[in-house]
């Protein structure tokens, strides 16, 4: 009954437009208090010791040095280099545009961790480029937001750190490494269908009159920004650093290739990067420790077990319950964006992850393939946004692109659902 | 050229740099001078604990206990300049559209909630502070009071409440 209740209150606040963290603070509060009523002060002190926990956990800094790097990297002047490099490799045939677009995301997805930061670093350089050879500016900002959701499975990731932070059994460099394959057959799955498109569509008909690069001055250009997935990820890798060191040093080589190298972070920027990532780490950690206070109620109240027991009774078979999981959460994905999905699910879906055994790592794939693929879902795409605010265009203007995308990237979760040693064996492999 | 569906907030994870900042009564430049400052201490630290690791064989592991506490005020302090700004995460599809005073009455009713659960937090973490005074709790890493360190949350969560409360306002004042 209480529970039914605050399920209620919290869908009815959300829906209201409350933010979804005071949302998940009050009605846990509300419902700490009722079923505690004979308790001094309600049992309400656990509000504030929940809260506090919640976001006093080390692992937890490695959100805001990732955002960090990605507002540091978003200046850096690395994107329009690869993207230089990339085209003199490739050429100017039809259809190479977009190939470079998701090429270049993809590579920035191994240096910074957060989606709409990777599309607005791609979509500041391939946007004005794509429109300048003749491609429609929808396209381009559904290529881009598209292509930027490969970030979140690409390590490093901000997701895959909040999942780790929930599930105990899931460490940060086996979810990193688990992302790996997945997040480049969603890069792959891509390409097929833009290159495609842009191809049949006669798109880009102006590219191949527009200089190549030259190789050798492009690459010399691009080392600095080439060199970095290679120092965080190879630095995790060799244990140089755990992941909250890695992300910082990342911060300070992106630091010095933007002020000495390429020239293109000034000192007073300084202050405009650290203010802007600082108010976006906040804005991720509040919801994190709010839904500390939620999940805690939930676990109080013992409704959690009721719940997972009918479900796994229900005699769907585990496919049958894996198959509604997603059919849910895609209809979720559609109103709210991944860390909060993460924080409201994960702690429900748990004890039926463990009693079909399972595994954590890849089950935190499948979920954030979902969240990648919610990321350009209108009406509640947060990459697209960015995109389309760059290319100046409406995001209903995309539907017509995005479609084949979104198909063909949640082909790849099929694949991995199928085949979950696309996601396991690497990091089996490597011994995580 | 401006789009008429453009989307009215900017998502959570990119700020928009034309964006009109909000006008507040105290300056929202306290909150953004301290996130700055907080910020550039956590990279400064983290880094520091990289090098002298790496050549000198040394463990800095108690800065762990600092950087947790400056994370700890990161998110209050920069929370608070998000809820003046009315930049937190929440579902904007129904919030942000229809009549203009739905939507002005639905922003109020957020930052009203907003309001709340920060003073709750409050007025219950002042007696938490109090027992860890009563109790003389010390904190693991380094030894020192624990309240030192739960004091701040008390202090910050009020104006966090305030800074909803003055949204609060502010929206219900005609534009």
């Amino acid at each position: 009954m209480i529970a039914t209740l605050l399920f209620v209150v919290f869908v009815v606040m959300m829906l209201m437009g409350v933010p979804i963290g005071a949302a998940l603070g009050l009605a846990g509060a509300a419902c700490i208090a009722l079923a505690n009523a004979d308790v001094q002060w309600w049992g309400l002190l656990a509000v504030p010791q929940n809260f506090y926990a919640g976001l006093g956990k080390y692992p937890l800094l490695a959100i805001p040095m990732f955002v960090l790097v990605g507002s540091i990297f978003d200046r850096s002047g690395v994107a329009l280099r690869l993207v230089n490099f990339a085209i003199s490799i490739v050429g100017r045939g039809p259809g190479m545009l977009p190939l470079v677009a998701i090429v270049v995301a993809m590579f920035l997805g191994g240096i910074s961790g957060s989606g709409p930061a990777n599309a607005a670093a791609v979509g500041a350089v391939m946007i004005t480029a794509m429109s300048r050879a003749g491609y429609p500016a929808a396209f381009s900002a559904s290529v881009v937001g598209a292509a930027a959701a490969t970030d979140i499975l690409i390590p490093p990731s901000v997701a895959f750190i909040v999942y780790s932070v929930l599930v105990p059994g899931a460490s940060v460099p086996a979810l990193f490494a688990a992302g790996m394959v997945p997040g480049v057959l969603a890069g792959l799955a891509l390409i097929v269908p833009a290159v495609w498109m842009a191809r049949k569509h006669n798109m880009g008909a102006l590219e191949a009159d527009l200089p190549r690069p030259p190789f050798w001055r492009s690459l010399r250009e691009a080392t600095w920004g080439l060199a970095a997935p290679v120092l965080i990820l190879g630095g995790m890798r060799a244990g140089w650093f755990t992941p909250t060191e890695a992300a910082v040093v990342a911060v300070f080589y992106g630091l010095f290739v933007g002020m000495f190298i390429h020239r293109t972070i000034r000192v007073k920027d300084l202050y405009v990067i650290l203010r802007e990532s600082g108010e976006l780490s906040a804005i991720i950690l509040l919801v994190v420790s709010l839904a500390g206070i939620f999940a805690w109620s939930l676990s109080t109240l013992g409704v959690i077990d009721p719940i997972t027991n009918a479900i796994v009774n229900s005699g769907l078979g585990e496919y049958g319950v894996l198959s509604l999981l997603i059919l849910m959460l895609i209809t979720v994905g559609m109103f709210l964006d991944g860390v909060s999905i993460f924080l409201i699910f994960v702690p429900l879906l748990m004890p039926i992850v463990n009693f079909y055994k399972w595994d954590p790592v890849w089950f935190g794939v499948i979920l954030t393939l979902k969240v990648a693929l919610g990321q350009f879902t209108p009406p509640l795409a947060v990459n697209l946004m960015v995109s389309c605010r760059i290319a100046n265009v409406r995001m209903e203007d995309t539907v017509r692109w995005v479609g084949w995308m979104l198909f063909s990237m949640f082909l790849v979760m099929v694949a991995v659902i199928v085949w979950p040693e696309l996601a396991t064996a690497l990091p089996k492999a490597m011994g995580y | 050229m401006s789009t008429p569906s453009d989307p009215p907030h900017a998502p959570v994870e990119v700020l928009s740099p034309d964006e009109a900042d909000e006008q507040t009564r105290v300056p929202l430049a306290i909150e953004d001078w301290l996130t700055v400052l907080v910020m550039a201490a956590l990279a400064l630290i983290t880094f520091a604990n990289v090098i002298v690791r790496y050549f000198t064989d040394q463990s800095f592991a108690w800065t762990e206990e600092i950087s947790i506490f400056l994370m700890i005020v990161l998110t209050l302090v920069a929370g608070s300049a998000s809820v003046a700004r009315n930049r937190q995460i929440r579902i904007e599809y129904f919030a942000d559209s229809g009549p203009e005073s739905r939507q002005r009455a639905l922003a109020r009713f957020g930052s009203l909630m907003v309001f709340a659960l920060f003073a709750l937090i409050a007025l219950l973490s002042i007696r938490m502070v109090w027992d860890d005074i009563r109790f003389e709790e010390t904190s693991p890493g380094i030894g020192v009071p624990r309240w030192w360190y739960t004091v701040w949350l008390p202090i910050l969560s009020v104006a966090i409440a305030l800074r909803a409360l003055g949204l609060f306002i502010r929206r219900g004042r005609a534009s």
